[in-house]
């Protein structure tokens, strides 16, 4: 037995490691760490500010160890998520996934080994910010005594086990079918929003903490009572800001969460949390069989097709006929290519897809209040992101890029058609508002509607083109959707669906974005075939 | 119509080099060209396919340097990559009118071509079938008929025969021999027997350099008188590995059968053979190897 036990954990190990260093030596993990160096860097210089009632604690090791956990729970839970969720699609992609599956290895060893890997690059993104918190203390000068157990300690009871829960969830995304692409990426946006916030909304009301995953609820209470400020529900706040100096009103001493034992069990609780959800994970993983991947929409070859391919369908001994070309190719035909274009985009939809779509733009047309307008536009920009997102990753994605890249002018007639058929997407999912805006002779809420029709797939054209992934739009999009449009935030209403923002100069800032990103794309594009 | 590898080179990240001041011009037949695995001959084929730049030295295409105009090649370049994918989504018909939009043929002339090249690569049956559902060697006669769309006057096929059965290689080269006409055809690969019957000429390439360009027969001449026939037991065949260059053995009642390709007659029972192909172009390859280790 005891061996056995090392042999699993020898290949658990091995695992691990294998994805780990497959990670850590690519180009995006560099990213990964950028954006932990960075919220560290924010932090210590005061660009990050956490304030209970407009008070904030004194820069002692407890208040920076609060703050840096805090900030990886609520900012890393999110990044972290969409940096490792893509270790058994690699599997897949790479078709590593069909070795491993015609071993001996069981799907618990294998998702567990994933879930580790997923833990470990989060916690390699998490440690960089204590770093940064000692940085921080001396930096600030206002209590210089450095006390590891206070920084440390919210880091290994707070940050830590909401990893774990992170790491598990994104291999159980990768393992339900239908949360694997685009989709998932954008459910759990909206699954980390509720999860972040349900939990300290129950707390502030007096309701049990059980659900506070990401031990917000534990830092916020304990704040509390050591601000003895007037109980304001409200009154916790976490931001990032552009000025440096840290405005408060006051100050207060906090020596940290007092750590009793049902909280440390509380919190463990988490881990053991983790290891359920990896392994309900390695229940529904399918070890990469292809016959399980009718989701797809794409049907795998019956044994009658093989049957087929193999006696009937050979080539013939000798050419049939072939016709030589009357006039050579080269013609610009800027029509076709973009059908063709747009036929890509849109295959696969189900009618219940189209369906929904023509509600939003009823719903839209016929809406007579402006901010009731405003969100279904919104909505129905947010519908198609999927068809966005797969633009200018489609050739990497597909393995493509090699056809279309030796055909004439990629650039000046593929990316074109590409980019237009996106507009067009935007122009008729979006056409109520627009069309409302029209028939009204509301110019300026037309034009902003088109700047927003512009705005959107050029955007996605150019994080596609670079990023090589859909995963990039899908993130920053649906960000920017929830805190620009969706709460109408004036700056951010790319699509000008507040009412006000077409009175505005907004409009035309994306407006000159839009032509920026545009050259970026194309940049872009023309790495890609320079390479 | 003439395409001209003017000392071309590609270094890749690390210094490692792909290719080295490979010289070569091709004229209308089927030019094989020949190399083991890692010879650079993919590298080659992007490089003329316009996929990817030269570090050094110029690629020519009827005397225009196609790094400063790759348009003018792209429009009458076919090209079937070693490794490529379509989208899984599309049927084999939308594949295709999707292929040739790209490539800017017009509708009719697009139609009419696309008919006959499923009916040529005998897909017309599964033309309304999605391409996720299609084996390896359906997807290859895809790529094949995309290739083929533009009528191209520079047809470029890498590896073309990986995964397609041995039947279905056959009537591939049968294909490319009918094809080749007034055009340039380069197909790369690493299997003797698939050009041996079709190619005009044949460049052998080793190490990312060339290490010959020449008619088969040419290239058979070479290795006249020193090909053998030896009859050896089969304890004796580890140190024949060792002393000469083998290219076959066969096991039979009266020992070994192999096949040495050697300047001086391997042993006293050893009979002289006429050359294939293959011979040639093992002793090509081990003569650069053996100028290597040198």
């Amino acid at each position: 037995m005891n061996g056995s036990g090392a042999s699993h954990g020898r290949i658990l190990y091995q695992l691990a490691r294998a994805d780990f260093l497959e990670r850590v030596r690519r180009y995006s993990f560099l990213f990964t760490m950028g954006i932990s160096l960075y919220l560290g860097y924010a932090a210590a210089t005061g660009r990050l500010v956490m304030r209970v009632n407009d008070s904030r604690g004194v820069f002692n090791s407890a208040w920076i160890g609060g703050l840096m956990a805090l900030v990886s729970t609520t900012f890393l839970t999110l990044a972290g998520f969409y940096v490792v969720k893509n270790t058994i699609e690699r599997d897949r992609s790479t078709r590593v996934g069909e070795i491993l599956a015609s071993t001996p290895m069981s799907k618990t060893m294998y998702v567990m080994g994933k879930a580790i890997s997923n833990f470990v690059v989060l916690t390699a993104m998490v440690v960089i910010l204590p770093i940064s918190g000692i940085v921080m203390q001396f930096w600030h000068a206002e209590d210089s005594h450095v006390e590891l157990w206070k920084l440390l300690a919210p880091f290994l009871l707070i940050a830590l086990p909401a990893m774990a829960v992170v790491a598990a969830i994104a291999v159980l995304f990768e393992t339900i079918p239908w949360l694997r692409g685009g989709f998932g990426n954008i459910v759990y946006f909206f699954a980390w929003t509720a999860a972040l916030t349900l939990p300290v909304v129950g707390a502030k009301n007096g309701g049990t903490q059980f659900f506070d995953w990401s031990g917000l609820s534990v830092i916020w209470s304990s704040l509390r009572a050591a601000a003895k400020g007037p109980a304001d529900h409200n009154g916790f706040s976490l931001s990032i800001e552009s000025n440096t100096a840290v405005k408060a009103a006051s100050t207060f001493r906090w020596d940290g969460v007092h750590w009793t034992s049902s909280l440390v069990f509380a919190r463990l609780l988490w881990v053991a949390a983790a290891v359920a959800i990896a392994l309900l994970a390695a229940m529904l993983f399918d070890r990469f069989d292809p016959s399980k991947e009718r989701w797809r929409g794409v049907a795998a070859p019956e044994a009658g097709d093989a049957l087929e391919s193999v006696a009937a369908m050979q080539m013939p001994t000798h050419v049939t006929h072939l016709t030589p070309l009357a006039t050579r190719a080269g013609d610009f035909r800027f029509g076709a290519i973009l059908v063709a274009e747009l036929r890509l985009m849109l295959k696969g939809r189900k009618w219940w897809w189209y369906a929904v779509a023509a509600g939003l733009i009823i719903a839209c047309a016929a809406t007579p209040d402006a901010s009731a307008r405003g969100i279904l536009l919104a909505c129905a920009w947010l519908w198609p992101v999927l068809m966005w997102s797969s633009m200018g990753v489609r050739e990497v994605r597909d393995q493509t890029s090699q056809l279309l890249f030796s055909a004439p002018h990629p650039i000046a007639r593929q990316l074109p058609a590409v980019w237009f058929a996106g507009v067009v997407l935007a122009v008729l999912t979006g056409s109520g508002f627009g069309g409302r805006a029209l028939f009204q002779g509301d110019w300026r809420e037309l034009i902003a509607w088109l700047i927003g029709a512009l705005f959107i797939p050029t955007l996605a054209l150019a994080m596609g083109v670079w990023s090589g992934s859909s995963k990039l739009f899908e993130i920053v999009y649906t960000l920017l959707w929830y805190v620009g449009p969706m709460h109408a935030t004036l700056r951010l209403d790319f699509m000008g669906s507040a009412p006000g923002t077409a009175a505005t100069r907004v409009p035309f800032f994306y407006f000159a974005l839009t032509l920026a990103i545009a050259t970026v794309a194309v940049l872009g594009r023309k790495r890609q075939l320079q390479t | 119509m003439k395409l001209v590898i003017d000392g071309v080179s590609k270094q890749y990240a690390g210094k490692v080099w792909g290719l080295r001041d490979l010289r070569l011009e091709l004229r209308p037949g089927v030019v094989g060209l020949l190399g083991p695995n890692g010879a650079g001959k993919s590298t080659l084929m992007r490089i003329i396919a316009t996929v990817t730049r030269a570090s050094a030295g110029r690629v020519l295409w009827n005397d225009a340097d196609i790094a400063q105009a790759p348009d003018t090649l792209r429009s009458v370049l076919g090209y079937l990559p070693q490794d490529f994918g379509v989208y899984p989504h599309l049927t084999a018909l939308e594949f295709l009118e999707y292929m040739a939009a790209v490539k800017g043929l017009d509708a009719a002339s697009a139609r009419k071509r696309i008919d006959e090249l499923l009916a040529v690569v005998n897909l017309a049956e599964a033309r309304d079938r999605s391409l996720g559902g299609f084996s390896g060697g359906m997807k290859q006669r895809v790529g094949i008929a995309q290739a083929l769309l533009n009528d191209p006057e520079l047809l470029i096929v890498d590896e073309p025969t990986a995964g397609l059965d041995p039947e279905e290689r056959a009537r591939f080269r049968n294909l490319l021999s009918e094809l080749s006409g007034e055009r340039i055809v380069v197909f790369s690969t690493h299997i003797v027997s698939d050009i041996e019957a079709i190619a005009t000429d044949i460049a052998i390439m080793g190490g990312g350099r060339l290490l010959a360009h020449a008619a088969p027969e040419d290239l058979l001449r070479a290795v006249e008188g020193k090909v053998w026939e030896w009859v050896i037991a089969s304890a004796e065949v580890p140190a024949a590995k060792q002393r000469f260059l083998i290219s076959s053995s066969a096991r039979r009642t009266d020992g070994v059968h192999v096949r040495v390709v050697s300047a001086e007659r391997p042993g006293a029972e050893a009979e002289l053979a006429a050359p294939t192909l293959e011979d040639a172009y093992l002793h090509c390859i081990s003569s650069q190897r053996a100028g290597v280790a040198a």
